[in-house]
């Protein structure tokens, strides 16, 4: 089972944010303060810290870079509820891998946390050229995707698009999170533009085709996968 | 010995000049602090007031419904009206979002990452984010850009000024209707203009329209909209040394025009 650690002084919300973690399958650690969080963490065999930002005795930025600076390579979630323009730079700066502001909704965090760890497994091997689910192949060197053998014609953006929903195959992503990765986009946009590009990326991919890969996750985002 | 004398002589001119020129340059300073501590004071007092103000509607209504989802039983009913307090959730949380930018923006507390970008680029990235979107309700959103077009700015704040006129458009223009982004150099400036072909601004409304909450339907919504759109694509145009305005277009609808210099945003070196 996965080990996450907590560091958040907030003891409510740490308290249901542990809860909901729990009941997706992590084993789950919660420190109060900057000290404790810091000697959990070297103590701790975390597979991922979720760190807050303001936190008693010591701030989550300069706690993470102590943990850096020591060698520590665990993946790590900041929150914070400042959600200025340059936090997240800040954040990522500090050695932050990725960044949530507060008030978030639950299942953008956990949706954050499954695309960390598992990029953390996936950076073992090396670069992929192909990416594959079901029969629907990609070739990253010759930009070419083809289900079922039939070449499928993709605008670059419809492309990129899709290469990040296979690299996360099996896991929700959301809206949000495509707007960061494929557009670079830090910010959300009040018209649904996520959601008609994906129509379009699934009117290519799906429609003539069984099964259907590409699912929508009702009130979260989208799943790229097998079953339905 | 007549020679220290003679420096003396000449450094006292010179070290009053300069102590006077000091005193004069911490005076000037003292009095910028003074003018952005009073902004920021304004600011602040008018975020505080207007967060006051205008979470009570939502409040409201999410009290309204909670009370009366309390008084019945049945599960489905709770469960609805725990959805829509979601929605009021995140309505506010807009809101909130909004105003603290905003804030942020007019006090000059906002670090802007200067850096040189191909706005011929973002702008055709923006048409191709929203083209999909504007086509689903019968509008067409064309551009006309000058090829080059680049800047010195912060790519975030001018996708978020874009993104802000163009959700207006998929808003506030009917089905059926053009809107036509483009972009020009005129001069040292650079001219964004997003316009449409729609029911436009009544020229009363122009300069209100960019006031916060104001909305030329007053009526507000959990859909409608806050009405802060246009401060925020006002005040980011101002953090990056420009400005916007609504006029009216040869489309025959709205023409919101940005206006920034191609070396914008040098926000760290105080105005002249
Ligand atoms: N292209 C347009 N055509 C006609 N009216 C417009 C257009 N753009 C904006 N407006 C009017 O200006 C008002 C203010 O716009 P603004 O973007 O500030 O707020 P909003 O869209 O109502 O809410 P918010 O952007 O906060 O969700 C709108 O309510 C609308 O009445
Ligand atoms: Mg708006």
């Amino acid at each position: 089972m996965m080990k996450l650690l907590i560091i958040e002084d907030d003891v409510a919300a740490a308290a249901s944010l542990k809860r909901g973690l729990e009941e997706s399958g992590y084993a789950v650690e919660l420190a109060h303060d900057g000290e404790c969080g810091l000697q959990q963490a070297r103590d701790g065999d975390h597979d991922l810290w979720v760190i807050d930002v303001m936190l008693p005795k010591r701030d989550g930025l300069a706690l993470l870079k102590v943990l850096r600076d020591e060698g520590r390579r665990a993946p790590a979630l900041i929150l914070s509820a400042l959600g200025k323009v340059d936090d997240r730079v800040n954040g990522l700066r500090a050695g932050g891998d990725d960044y949530v502001v507060k008030p978030y909704a639950f299942v953008e965090l956990l949706a954050r946390i499954e695309a960390l760890l598992r990029r953390a497994r996936s950076l073992s091997g090396g670069p992929e050229t192909v990416l594959q689910l079901a029969d629907l192949k990609m070739d990253l060197l010759g930009r070419a995707v083809t289900r079922a053998g039939q070449e499928i014609d993709l605008q670059p953006r419809e492309f990129d698009l899709l290469e990040y929903l296979m690299r996360h195959a099996g896991q929700v992503v959301t809206r949000t999170m495509l707007l960061e990765n494929v557009w670079e986009y830090f910010f959300d946009p009040q018209t649904n533009v996520v959601d008609v590009h994906i129509s379009r990326l699934r009117q290519k991919i799906d429609k003539s085709f069984s099964p259907p890969l590409l699912h929508t996750v009702r009130g979260t985002g989208y799943i790229l996968r097998m079953e339905p | 010995m007549g020679g220290i004398w003679l420096s003396v002589l000449l450094l006292v001119p010179v070290g009053a000049g300069a102590a006077y020129w000091l005193a004069r340059r911490r005076q000037q300073n003292l009095a910028l602090l003074r003018r952005r501590l009073v902004a920021v004071t304004q600011s602040v007092r008018q975020t505080g007031d207007n967060i006051a103000h205008d979470l009570r509607t939502p409040l409201t209504r999410l009290r309204a419904d909670v009370e009366a989802a309390l008084r019945q039983e049945d599960g489905k009913v709770h469960r609805a009206a725990l959805e829509r307090v979601l929605d009021e959730i995140q309505g506010m949380q807009n809101i909130i979002n909004a105003l603290l930018a905003l804030g942020q923006a007019e006090a000059g507390g906002m670090q802007v990452k200067k850096k040189t970008v191909d706005l011929t680029g973002l702008l055709m990235e923006m048409i191709e984010l929203y083209a999909p979107s504007a086509e689903e309700r019968q509008l067409t959103l064309k551009g006309r850009i000058e090829p080059n077009l680049t800047i010195e700015a912060d790519r975030q704040l001018l996708a978020r000024i874009l993104s802000n006129l163009l959700d207006n458009e998929l808003k506030y223009v009917p089905a059926g209707g053009l809107i036509m982004l483009s972009a020009a150099a005129k001069g040292d400036k650079l001219e964004i203009l997003v316009e449409d072909n729609g029911p436009g601004i009544p020229v009363d409304m122009r300069d209100k329209i960019f006031e916060r909450f104001a909305r030329l339907d007053p009526s507000r919504t959990v859909s409608s909209g806050a009405g802060l759109g246009l401060s925020l694509v006002r005040a980011f145009a101002r953090v990056l040394q420009g400005d916007a305005r609504v006029a009216e277009s040869s489309l025959g609808g709205a023409a919101f025009i940005v206006t920034l210099s191609t070396s914008a945003a040098d926000v760290s070196r105080p105005a002249p």
